[in-house]
């Protein structure tokens, strides 16, 4: 990257670009070979072609997985059985909210959502049973946050307090 | 009621729960008196609650030393509770504010502190949701419980 960023730079016409390519191709290809199977990590593409490896991931990245993961088992338990919209939709957006809001302190886009919850979305199967499976994932969802918050930094830790709470209390609504 | 600003620091975080907790517990006796059979026995179960954090804080305070902020005779309440409708919602806003004050100790608080301010907050959130459900208030969660709006 510091090495080709000053061939590339300024050379405007066509005709000029193409020396600045093969000049890259050549250190890139000088570099696998000097390199070697050393650093197998580092490929051509990572030393020349990136700006910013990536950052590593941020301890509560898992705490917004699992949210979008709560978000997606109430919204495939309400497409199942929409009479229970009005209890399921503001949990479903709370759990929405809380990865937007996590998503924020990353400093980066969440990432994709997951492809849907594995389990829980029994459609048809009865309501009862439905709302247990939905409890035991808030429940366990607690617990995940409270532990986050107990050890969090100070600055973390009101929001991730907030989180434990909301999915506590989804617990209760649920019943 | 008390009116909540961010704290200065740990002892004043827990000083300001301690006097949330003395108001809750003030706003407890004129809620139960228009409620009737369950939703009296939950006033009931909320005020013991609520005087067990306090006589806790109570405690923690005057063990680590520094002021502890003596209860009062009264304290102004948001709304009159005349009847069941406006005892269940004080019920909910006594909730909601005690949760707000737990909240903002989270920051200033690390380790067996921290879990009991949660525990608190979580505690009073999990309550107002029961009292929003009993006063046929919909949602009955909200999204970021003492979160200051």
């Amino acid at each position: 990257m510091v090495l080709t960023c000053p061939v590339a730079r300024g050379r405007t016409t066509q005709h000029d670009r193409a020396p600045g390519h093969s000049r890259r191709n050549l250190l890139r290809a000088g570099a696998l070979l000097t390199l070697g199977g050393a650093a197998a990590p580092l490929t051509g593409c990572d030393l020349f072609d990136r700006e910013e490896p990536d950052p590593a991931p941020d301890p509560l990245e898992p705490l917004a997985a699992e949210a979008r993961e709560l978000a997606a088992r109430h919204r495939a338990a309400l497409a199942a059985d929409p009479g229970l919209a009005g209890l399921l939709t503001p949990i479903a957006e709370a759990h929405e909210a809380h990865a937007a809001e996590l998503a924020t302190l990353f400093g980066r886009p969440a990432s994709a959502s997951p492809g849907g919850p594995s389990a829980g979305a029994s459609a048809g199967g009865d309501r009862a049973a439905t709302l247990a499976d939905l409890r035991q994932a808030e429940q366990r969802g607690r617990e995940s946050a409270a532990k986050l918050c107990a050890g969090a930094p100070a600055g973390r830790a009101a929001l991730l307090g907030s989180i434990a709470a909301a999915r506590a209390t989804h617990v209760e609504a649920l019943k | 009621m008390i009116h909540r600003q961010a704290p200065s620091g740990p002892a004043q975080a827990l000083a300001d729960a301690l006097a949330a907790e003395y108001a809750a517990v003030f706003a407890y006796a004129p809620i139960g008196v228009r409620l009737t059979d369950a939703a009296r026995t939950a006033a009931r179960r909320a005020e013991a609650a609520h005087r067990a954090r306090r006589d806790a804080l109570v405690l923690q305070l005057s063990a680590a030393g520094g002021p502890v902020p003596a209860d009062k005779a009264g304290y102004a309440l948001p709304f009159p509770v005349t009847d069941a409708a406006s005892a269940l919602r004080l019920a909910v806003e006594v909730e909601e504010r005690t949760a707000a004050f737990w909240r903002a100790a989270l920051p200033h608080t690390t380790g067996a502190d921290r879990n009991r301010a949660l525990a608190a907050l979580t505690d009073c959130a999990v309550r107002a949701t029961r009292w929003r459900r009993t006063a046929g208030v919909t949602p009955v969660t909200v999204a970021f419980p003492g979160r200051p709006d």
